[in-house]
């Protein structure tokens, strides 16, 4: 005991500084990196969150953020409505329930609660105002300590609310706002934010001292704030009186009023070295100025009332769905009013709603579980020989497409994800960026590029530049003070012919613009550079060697299971969408590529297949392609259901009769598609003489704000045999994954597509939900009070968070009317249990999601017996 | 006999469409009426400018039909604010499909360009002064409709208190001239002999009372708060907002140009609205939300307009209206496409190609004397041409100079000789039009050219000063300021639309 106490907390003190970093590491886990809305790439919200239950996440954020996680009310009610909910699912969870919690009530008495509040409306009038409720409120106050949850840490601009409004937290915000956007902006700014090479906090400190939005005093301070973010960091938190237990959580709390812009903060420190603790800079830069606004008023009185239950709600449960009247209360003895109170009290609305979307979520189970049994019976036997087979994406999009090909004697289809197993960077022909074309959590390892003969290439290289001049002149001209000035009385004309031409002719303006586009450029066919080249260490190595172009071509055929049987014509597709005017258009894309289409992937891969070399070395290795077979790439567009070729090599025989046979039915299959897609738009009325040419109108409209559903209302991924849903119309709800367990002895591949596709389905999936239940958080907010900002993101109205997340209009069929099912994916792998369970065995994140209830789980084995492990 | 019949006819023909269109859209408002009716009230509503348009073209002389004027001004006002409304409200058919208060944004749309097209008919100024204050009522409504939103309700709030405002100094002006000259048609009360009844300080009080009464809706300094605050609205109201209602100070002071031409008080707009060319000029430029960027544009832009107002260049100024309002209004309406725009290249890595530069340097130089020359030299027509030539020097550099190649070069020829060809063309057209309806103001003093020419030199000079001087306090201190200017007011943001949460549980009756 020789340490003196100053020496303890010297020593403390080097461990927090130490640890800061760690600290603000930990607490990131909250929020998700945000990238540009040009590469939108579908997250999962809370994705950091999966070791704690849906439901304590969701708590959590009710109580920081005021969020609902469960689906509203109105939300059920509409599912109610349409038959989507099976009320006796309900019932079960309701006994589930009970089972598992004992209040010492006659088990009638809590059921008949119970069920009038699940079942029941919410009363039409404030009982809590009621006097006399007021009074048996007080009278039973001591109860209170019993029902106590325990606060979570909020920040101390929102404890000040209550005190003196909301001014410090509002404030904040707007400050924080204007500092980040200012920051991070890329391009669109002609006079960027000086000194911001020296990084968030430093740039901030020294440009705040002189900015006119802050009074004198404020400056000042702001003036004598530590050179450092993290020694700026740790005396904000000790000066604001912050507890080291209750750090991370305070840290968490300020992470999660903007999560948009803290989430671009990190997704930039995980791009650059040099900016890896962007992060610990924001953090600085907003717990110094909170500091700053705060510091008269500190310290702030003791979190008080937080997390104490108002008696007064419990009690007016009880009035109204359980029919005891206030001098019933009074007759009772002590230990059951405690009961009573607890029960109303563990009986929230959180729990309500979780066994509503529970039952929603078994009601949809049971459903596919009987379409897919009812299928089993008919066993549709191939007439004709295989002509040709499709492999499509996952996509939830590709299901009605993939139903309607099928539909041709011949055809064959296959679901993999659109990536097709190549972890490439893509680098279009003259295009100053690439882009990872891979789901967002791998990296790549390789890059391709688009490539043309230098004497090709010049001429086109000129044209595009012609194009590229005439808006870099426009946008020199508009920054140019005395050219600005002229510059609506030279383009206004144009512009104007153009706005006439889009807004009353949308559908052939916009094709028409394209084509001229188009014609004018004239793409030549470019070629991939697949073989390795020189490259340093440093870069990405472009190209892959003879042995990596057979391991991915091997990869790739045996994820989608397409390892033998071959038809002379394998048609490999990616998709795209096409819209305009949409800064959500790479929502639309390929989730697996990162939002962007993946027909570049699908070109990679349909040319490795044709390699003879290839071809060989996959003989060896037990997958024998025949000679007539020849692979070919399309992409799919998901807004016209249009297949349109981007790699069509030299055609053996058999495969040009295949060819020419897909060309004669392909408008017939699109028409049908896109009735059937078409119909479910909201619009003024539902049937259209041709689809066709309302499709190209949605997709071409610049006013257009649903130029499709995208993957809204997706519900389930399966994992198995395409015999298992063919003939069931899944109604563009479901990922379909081929899988062939007889084929995957070790069960390396159900792990692999579980890691891999099954995050991303998983995450799209959320994202969706995420933005139906949260529009506001989540959601990206309204599409018509947008803005563009930064050429990064979006924010709402003047200035708001950076909005993550779809935006109203594509989870929203109205503002009363919600589309999107907001439901947690249901995987399904079709495969013996044993399979099963050695999967959660080994992949503990897996077996996580499915616990916590992040996704839900079945199988089905192979004598067709449906087993739910959710 | 039938030239006579036209004359008289086409104006009620005018009105009775006009009232159609509002008939129609009040009927909107009635919940029975399936919401495939909106359709049909587009096609009503697109009459109004094709009349409009027929009138421009038939037009001779000017018609004064019981307290409307009928002249080519105000036929091409009537035409350009009611097709601009025409496209916003077809635009909205499906950018607003969907909303809450689907049917009321075409209602108040309507309104909105049918009030503001009857402001620039009348010729009763009473007629005028209820036009223009339900025009303005309309828009605030406009801007208030999603008022589950308290931002906007706010933003809403304090464009409608501004509006007010702008309206009853519009009023005591309006009172002021006519108890002076005892007459309420504008056509009389600016004849010479009534005019005259009017004492010098009289006038100049008079027209300080029009600056600040048009300074206002032209999002002016210091008035450019309400502009800013509403970027909250709906792209298709920002769009509208150019249809006449932030212009309208140009097409105000032209109506009002025998008043206003000549007057001490122009030196004054030409200060402020100088101001104001910068101060935009400089958000736009710090600025990163591209709507507060177009803004931005918009309020120095609008100064522009105002320094064309000052310097007695009324046809230029209306010119620059029209044009500015479709100009911007396109862009608001195409404001999704701002991502795709932000990849556009830049010029700064390519070496500047000597020789072609040099090329347009004369070229832009021989450009900016001819026009000067042609147009008969006036002072305002020094700035015209310094502007010209100056544009033609950056358009030939970006198109030609930097084009890559044969083709690029040739191409980007092309399409400068198209763009000049066209800014040509629609100016003779306009001029012929108008030329004969707009008076031509006094040659502005020399001084006031200066001034003008300082701001502008001066102001790209300073600019290009402190681009090139990014890490001074002083370009600090001014983009500081900048930013600070052009921000919303703290009242109208909201870090998260927390509105949306809400609106699931209110039911409504869409549908």
């Amino acid at each position: 005991m020789t340490t003196s106490l100053a020496e303890t907390l010297n020593w403390e003190k080097r461990v927090v500084e130490f640890s800061i970093q760690d600290v603000v590491k930990a607490a990131s886990e909250v929020i998700v990196p945000l990238g540009p809305i040009s590469r939108f790439a579908a997250r999962s919200p809370w994705a950091g969150l999966e070791q704690q239950s849906f439901e304590q996440i969701a708590r959590r954020l009710k109580n920081i953020s005021d969020l609902e996680l469960f689906p509203d009310d109105s939300i059920l009610q509409m599912a109610r409505n349409q038959g989507e909910i099976d009320v006796n699912f309900l019932e079960e969870g309701l006994q589930q329930w009970l089972e598992r919690h004992s209040f010492g009530l006659p088990r009638t008495a809590t059921e008949a609660f119970c069920r009038a509040a699940l079942t029941q409306e919410l009363p039409a009038h404030d009982l809590t105002a009621l006097p006399e409720v007021k009074r048996l409120a007080k009278k039973l106050k001591g109860f209170k300590f019993h029902l106590k949850a325990r606060p979570s840490v909020k920040t101390l601009s929102q404890r000040f609310g209550p005190i003196d409004g909301e001014w410090a937290l509002v404030e904040l915000n707007r400050h924080m706002i204007k500092w980040c956007k200012l920051f991070l902006d890329e391009s669109q700014a002609v006079w960027p934010m000086p000194i911001r090479e020296e990084g968030f906090y430093s740039a901030w400190q020294q440009m705040a001292t002189l900015d006119p939005a802050l009074t004198k005093k404020k400056r000042s301070q702001i003036k004598n704030l530590p050179k450092e973010a993290d020694r700026a960091l740790t005396e904000a938190l000790s000066q604001l009186g912050i507890a080291y237990s209750e750090r991370q959580e305070y840290l968490e709390a300020h992470l999660l009023a903007l999560p948009g812009w803290a989430g671009m903060m990190q997704w930039r420190s995980q791009q650059n070295i040099q900016e890896r603790s962007l992060l610990t800079d924001y953090l600085a830069v907003r717990i110094s100025m909170e500091l700053v606004f705060l510091k008269p008023y500190l310290p702030l009185p003791e979190q008080g009332t937080e997390g104490e239950v108002q008696l007064e709600t419990l009690i007016s449960a009880w009035l109204h769905w359980g029919n005891l009247s206030i001098n019933q209360w009074y007759r009772l003895p002590a230990a059951e009013q405690g009961a009573r109170l607890n029960l109303a009290w563990q009986f929230d609305k959180i729990t309500r709603n979780r066994l509503w979307l529970e039952a929603w979520e078994k009601t949809y189970e049971n459903q596919l579980k009987e379409k897919f049994v009812s299928t089993k019976q008919r066993t549709s036997v191939q007439k004709k020989a295989l002509m040709a087979q499709f492999v499509f994406c996952i996509d939830v999009r590709s299901e009605p497409f993939r139903r309607k090909l099928e539909q041709i004697d011949g055809f064959e289809t296959f679901g993999t994800a659109g990536f097709f197993n190549l972890d490439i960077e893509t680098c279009k022909l003259d295009h100053p960026h690439s882009h990872p074309s891979l789901p967002i959590i791998s990296k790549p390892q390789f890059k391709v590029r688009e490539y043309l003969p230098e004497s090709q290439y010049q001429a086109f290289h000129e044209r595009t530049e012609a194009v590229q001049s005439l808006s870099g002149t426009f946008k020199q001209m508009k920054h140019n003070l005395p050219a600005s000035l002229l510059l609506p009385e030279v383009s206004g004309p144009w512009l104007s012919i153009q706005t006439l031409a889009r807004t009353f002719l949308p559908r052939s303006t916009g094709s028409t613009f394209r084509k001229i586009l188009e014609s004018w450029i004239k793409k030549p066919d470019v070629k991939l550079t697949l073989d390795r080249m020189e490259h340093t260490s440093t870069e990405l190595p472009v190209g892959f060697t003879e042995g990596e172009k057979v391991q991915y071509a091997e990869q790739a055929l045996k994820m989608m299971g397409l390892t033998d049987h071959f038809a002379p014509f394998v048609v490999i597709c990616g998709h795209g969408s096409r819209s305009v005017n949409n800064p959500y258009a790479a929502s639309l894309d390929c989730g697996a590529c990162g939002g962007a289409s993946s027909a570049f992937n699908a070109r990679v891969l349909a040319e490795l297949c044709n390699l003879s070399h290839v071809r060989q070395a996959l003989d060896e290795r037990g997958i024998s392609i025949p000679k007539d077979t020849v692979f070919a790439a399309a992409e799919h567009i998901t807004s016209l259901d249009e297949l349109n070729w981007i790699y069509l090599p030299q055609l053996s025989e058999q495969a040009e009769q295949a060819y020419k046979q897909i060309q004669a039915v392909l408008p017939k299959v699109s028409e049908e598609v896109n009735a059937e897609r078409i119909s479910k738009l909201p619009n003024f009325k539902n049937t259209f003489k041709h689809p066709k040419a309302e499709a190209e109108r949605l997709s071409e409209d610049w006013s257009e704000v649903r130029p499709e559903w995208g993957l809204a209302r997706n519900a389930a991924f399966v994992i198995g045999e395409r015999s298992l849903t063919k003939d069931c119309n899944l109604e563009g709800r479901v990922f379909l994954h081929n899988y062939n367990w007889k084929k995957d002895k070790n069960g390396s591949l159900l792990a692999g597509i579980i890691a891999g596709p099954g995050t991303v389905c998983q995450w799209i999936n959320l994202q969706y939900y995420a933005s139906t239940v949260a529009p506001h958080y989540y959601g990206s907010g309204n599409k018509v009070t947008q803005t563009v900002t930064a050429g990064i993101g979006v924010m709402q109205g003047n200035a708001s968070d950076l909005l993550s997340g779809l935006p109203w209009q594509s989870v929203m069929q109205s503002d009363q009317q919600a589309y999107h099912a907001p439901l947690r994916l249901l995987v399904v792998i079709q495969a013996p249990t044993e399979y099963v369970e050695r999967l959660l065995n080994h992949d503990r994140a897996f077996r996580q999601k499915v616990q916590n209830g992040w996704l839900r789980l079945a199988s089905i084995d192979p004598e067709g017996n449906w087993k739910s492990w959710s | 006999m039938s030239h006579y019949l036209e004359l008289i006819t086409l104006p009620a023909v005018f009105f009775i469409i006009l009232a159609l269109s509002m008939v129609s859209a009040i009927f909107l408002q009635w919940e029975k009426v399936p919401l495939y009716y909106i359709r049909y009230h587009i096609g009503i509503v697109s009459l109004s400018p094709i009349v409009a348009l027929w009138g421009l073209l038939s037009n001779k002389g000017s018609v004064l039909y019981g307290p409307w004027r009928f002249d080519s001004l105000s036929w091409l006002l009537a035409f350009f604010v009611l097709t601009l409304g025409l496209i916003v409200q077809r635009f909205s058919v499906r950018y607003l499909f969907g909303d809450r208060f689907y049917r009321s944004y075409f209602t108040l749309l309507t309104l909105t360009t049918i009030a503001d097209t009857l402001a620039w008919l009348s010729n009763d100024l009473r007629l005028m002064l209820t036009s223009w204050g339900v025009t303005l009522l309309a828009l605030t409504l406009l801007i208030r409709l999603n008022k589950q939103w308290h931002v906007a309700r706010k933003a809403a709030a304090f464009a409608g208190r501004l509006f007010l405002l702008s309206w009853i100094i519009l009023l005591l002006a309006v009172i002021w001239m006519t108890q002076s000259t005892g007459q309420w048609q504008l056509s009389l009360v600016l004849e010479k002999n009534n005019l005259a009844q009017l004492a010098p300080w009289e006038v100049t009080c008079i027209n300080l009372l029009l600056i600040v009464a048009m300074m206002i809706p032209a999002a002016q300094f210091p008035f450019q708060r309400w502009l800013l605050d509403t970027v909250v609205a709906p792209t298709p109201v920002s769009a509208v907002m150019h249809a006449g209602i932030v212009n309208a100070a140009g097409l105000m002071f032209t109506r009002f140009a025998p008043l206003f031409s000549g007057d001490s008080a122009q030196l004054i707009l030409l200060v402020l609205s100088g101001f104001s060319v910068l101060l935009g000029t400089g958000m736009m430029l710090v600025h990163v939300d591209y709507k507060r960027q177009l803004v931005g544009s918009t309020i120095a832009q609008m100064g522009f307009m105002l320094i064309q107002c000052a310097l007695g260049a009324y046809l230029a100024a209306i010119i620059h209206a029209i044009l500015h309002g479709l100009f911007k209004a396109s862009l608001f309406l195409q404001a999704g496409s701002a991502i795709q725009h932000s990849k556009t290249h830049s010029f700064k890595h390519h070496t500047f190609p000597y020789l072609w530069g040099i090329t347009g340097g004369i070229l832009g130089f021989m450009t900016g004397i001819g026009y000067w020359l042609t147009s008969g030299g006036g002072g305002y027509q020094i700035i015209s041409a310094l502007i010209l030539g100056w544009s033609v020097i950056i358009g030939w550099s970006g198109l030609v100079a930097f084009g890559n190649g044969r083709i690029g070069r040739l191409a980007g020829f092309i399409t400068l000789a198209a763009a000049i060809l066209m800014f040509k063309f629609i100016h003779m057209a306009l001029e012929k039009l108008l030329h004969e309806t707009i008076m031509s103001g006094m040659q502005p003093p020399a001084p006031a050219t200066i001034l003008v020419l300082f701001i502008l030199l001066g102001g790209s000079a300073f600019g290009l000063w402190l681009a090139n001087n990014r890490s001074s306090k002083a370009f600090t201190i001014i983009y500081l300021w900048l930013v600070h200017l052009g921000e919303p007011h703290k009242e109208v943001v909201e870090s998260h639309p927390t509105y949306l949460a809400k609106s699931f549980s209110d039911r409504g009756y869409f549908r």
